[in-house]
């Protein structure tokens, strides 16, 4: 079953996802997306001024457009998705996820798709490891392929 | 291309013996038509999906629980991600600030892998208004 | 040399003006850079910084900043942006130019972006960062040598200024049309007035949206941006060439506010979010009441702007204001009072908030002549601004002055 991950960005997330046998809807794939796109030059990301129109469809004009932008990437990853897994309060949402209005929006557009969603906290010792671990294969393993 | 071309990111945990060198070793005696390069934090596998898949295949059968991986957008030293280039990129300090926490994951797998169950952790939660009521008037 | 800009930034890779800021970088000679931090780095940096934002982005800006405070990374000046509309980062930004201010010699300027933006817009500030870091000797000189002139090419006026020996000798301006056309009529005239030829200038230094085609034009010895050559224009005449002050230009398209430290700018915005806030505001308004422009500042000396309700942002809106209020029986005085004060205010709302104003506040640009504009920018600042002798032509004689550097 494809699984956004959020943060989409996410190593942990995307390896445990993987590790239990489904296949994570991340930042890199959409990134990767847009990349190797060879007809656009506009590095570093190739999000065109269409993007971020696009974008529109998840937030209107007044709001800013780095968080249109994203939507624009993420919001379809979110429609196509089976499953969510979401770690809640993650202090390392660096780079693709360093808007946490965004963030907001996507946990939210997540929520209202109704798929099957785990929230797990982010683990600062041993055993909240274990149990996010743990936790994670539970939800995994239950979703059938 | 993007069907295609996959870039991995391989990750050694922070507990693990393994070190970047001896990871790309493995990488190469499996003989794979993969380009491998040594990072400070593991390696990086580029190649067509499929053998990606079964570098990784391997690795995680090898090195179950110590490995960690994700795909990654750009290829190897693309001039658009380049550190030389620019300096770092905010995906560097996710990186560095996700691996810290590999043990903790490493020691949860370990656990999964005994069939080790979750612990209820009781809620932290603020102290109800009452009862903070009641301390302050004792 | 390439100049290194170090961006603190978030959004941009999303908004897709990431590769205008780096295109209008590279034109000029410069190149953008992202100071080098670890994780663990941000930590430390919000904490010392003291303003814990939501978003890791704008945490990664300050640990960058930091970086930069600290000496860990070298850049030459820094470009601080994040998206229009963003109230966290609004906050973030202008604090962080602060902390850069209190902890560098490193100019610096803020720009709050939409996806719109184009690398043209971008490039007056990141060649004003180049200059003034490029060219330190050549913003340092006081005195203009030799016999040279000044041509400022703006979006409404061109203007002309002869000077010799540290004195002006010829000036004249005159509506923008015909880029060239325009400064050879008032060039001509400028060099009526010093009894000169073309042949007897020893240089000629060009400013302004048309500075490049009258810099090929006349061969100039200097085609620089209008940020620092204004300064330079009005530390000049009004003999402040010393020490601090803001530099404040309100006009025809651009506003520009300008903290400038002997002499050189060290923090700058320009821009200006609506029309509302510009000197075409006032064209509009004039040209509405069906008065000269010259007329319009005496008019509204003599008006009180409580009586009369203009406050929009937008010039459109504006001049319904106006209509409006002239149709309910509002006097002139009062209406051109209103008008001058409604500029005046989102100035200080607009451009005023993104630099910290330094005393004394020099008043310059065509618009400076509008007696009532300044009056209004000094009430609502709560301090008359100086307006040197000649004013409009500070680009001029900024020019004129600078140019005289390559003699």
């Amino acid at each position: 079953m494809k699984v956004f991950i959020d943060p989409p960005n996410s190593l942990i997330l995307f390896d445990i996802v993987e590790r239990f046998g489904h296949e994570p809807l991340s930042a890199m794939a959409a990134i990767q997306e847009k990349i190797d796109n060879l007809e656009i030059d506009m590095p570093p990301m190739n999000v065109t001024l269409d993007d971020v129109v696009r974008g529109l469809k998840y937030a209107g004009v007044e709001v800013p457009s780095g968080i249109r932008g994203r939507m624009a990437m993420w919001g379809p990853m979110i429609e196509e998705a089976d499953a969510a897994i979401i770690m809640d309060n993650a202090p390392y949402s660096f780079g693709c996820v360093g808007c946490e209005r965004s963030n907001e929006m996507l946990k939210y557009l997540i929520k209202k798709r109704g798929i099957p969603r785990l929230h797990v906290v982010y683990p600062s010792n041993e055993e909240e490891a274990k149990n996010f671990v743990i936790s994670a294969k539970e939800f995994l393993e239950g979703l059938g392929k | 291309m993007s069907e295609e071309r996959e870039t991995r990111l391989l990750m050694i945990s922070p507990s693990s013996m393994l070190t970047p060198d001896q990871l790309v070793r493995s990488v190469h005696a499996m003989n794979k038509d993969v380009k491998v390069k040594e990072t400070c934090y593991g390696c990086l596998v580029e190649g067509r999906r499929e053998a990606v898949k079964e570098v990784l295949d391997q690795i995680r059968g090898k090195y179950r629980n110590e490995v960690f991986s994700k795909r990654r957008a750009y290829p190897a030293g693309d001039p658009r991600r380049c550190r030389a280039q620019h300096g770092t990129r905010p995906g560097y300090s996710q990186l560095e600030a996700e691996w810290a926490l590999l043990s903790n994951v490493q020691y949860g797998l370990e656990c999964a892998d005994r069939g080790e169950k979750v612990e209820q952790v009781p809620e932290k939660g603020p102290l109800p208004v009452r009862e903070f009521k009641k301390i302050c008037e004792e | 040399m390439t100049i290194k800009i170090a961006e603190l930034s978030c959004g941009t890779e999303y908004s897709s003006v990431q590769h205008e800021i780096e295109k209008a970088a590279l034109s000029v000679g410069a190149k953008m850079v992202y100071p080098d931090v670890g994780a663990a780095d941000v930590d430390d940096a919000v904490k010392r910084f003291g303003f814990n934002p939501r978003s890791n982005q704008l945490k990664l800006m300050i640990a960058r900043a930091a970086s930069l405070a600290d000496g860990n990374y070298d850049a030459d000046a820094v470009f601080i942006c994040t998206c229009f509309r963003c109230a966290e980062a609004a906050l973030v930004r202008n604090e962080l130019r602060r902390f850069i201010q209190d902890n560098t010699n490193l100019p610096v300027v803020t720009y709050s972006f939409t996806e719109r933006l184009k690398a043209s817009q971008m490039l007056t500030r990141m060649e004003a960062l180049v200059t003034i870091v490029s060219r330190k000797e050549l913003l340092a000189r006081e005195r203009q040598t030799g016999l040279t002139a000044g041509l400022d090419s703006g979006s409404s006026t061109t203007k002309a200024v002869v000077m010799q020996d540290n004195k002006i000798i010829g000036k004249a301006w005159t509506g923008s049309g015909d880029v060239i056309k325009s400064a050879e009529q008032v060039l001509e005239e400028a060099m009526k007035q010093a009894g000169i030829e073309l042949k007897d200038l020893e240089a000629i230094g060009t400013t302004g949206y048309g500075r490049y085609t009258l810099g090929k034009h006349y061969n100039a010895k200097l085609v620089q941006e209008e940020l620092t050559v204004n300064s330079k224009g009005a530390v000049w005449l009004a003999d402040r060439q010393r020490g601090e002050a803001t530099i404040l230009d309100i006009g025809g398209m651009d506003n520009k506010a300008i903290t400038v430290r002997d002499g050189v700018p060290d923090n700058f915005t320009m821009g200006g979010i609506c029309a509302g806030a510009s000197g075409r505001f006032l064209e509009m308004t004039a040209k509405r009441m069906k008065v000269d422009i010259e007329e319009l500042g005496p008019l509204a000396m003599k008006g009180d702007w409580r009586k009369a309700k203009m406050n929009s942002y937008c010039s459109i809106f504006g001049i319904q204001d106006l209509v409006t209020q002239l149709g309910e029986g509002k006097t002139f005085e009062d209406v051109a009072a209103a008008a001058c004060h409604s500029v005046a205010e989102q100035v200080y709302e607009q451009q005023l908030q993104e630099i910290d104003v330094r005393h004394p506040i020099i008043q310059v640009g065509g618009t400076s002549l509008i007696t009532g504009l300044v009056k209004a920018v000094g009430e609502i600042l709560g301090e008359m601004p100086i307006v040197p002798p000649d004013s409009q032509y500070i680009g001029a004689v900024g020019g004129a002055l600078l140019s005289s550097g390559f003699l």
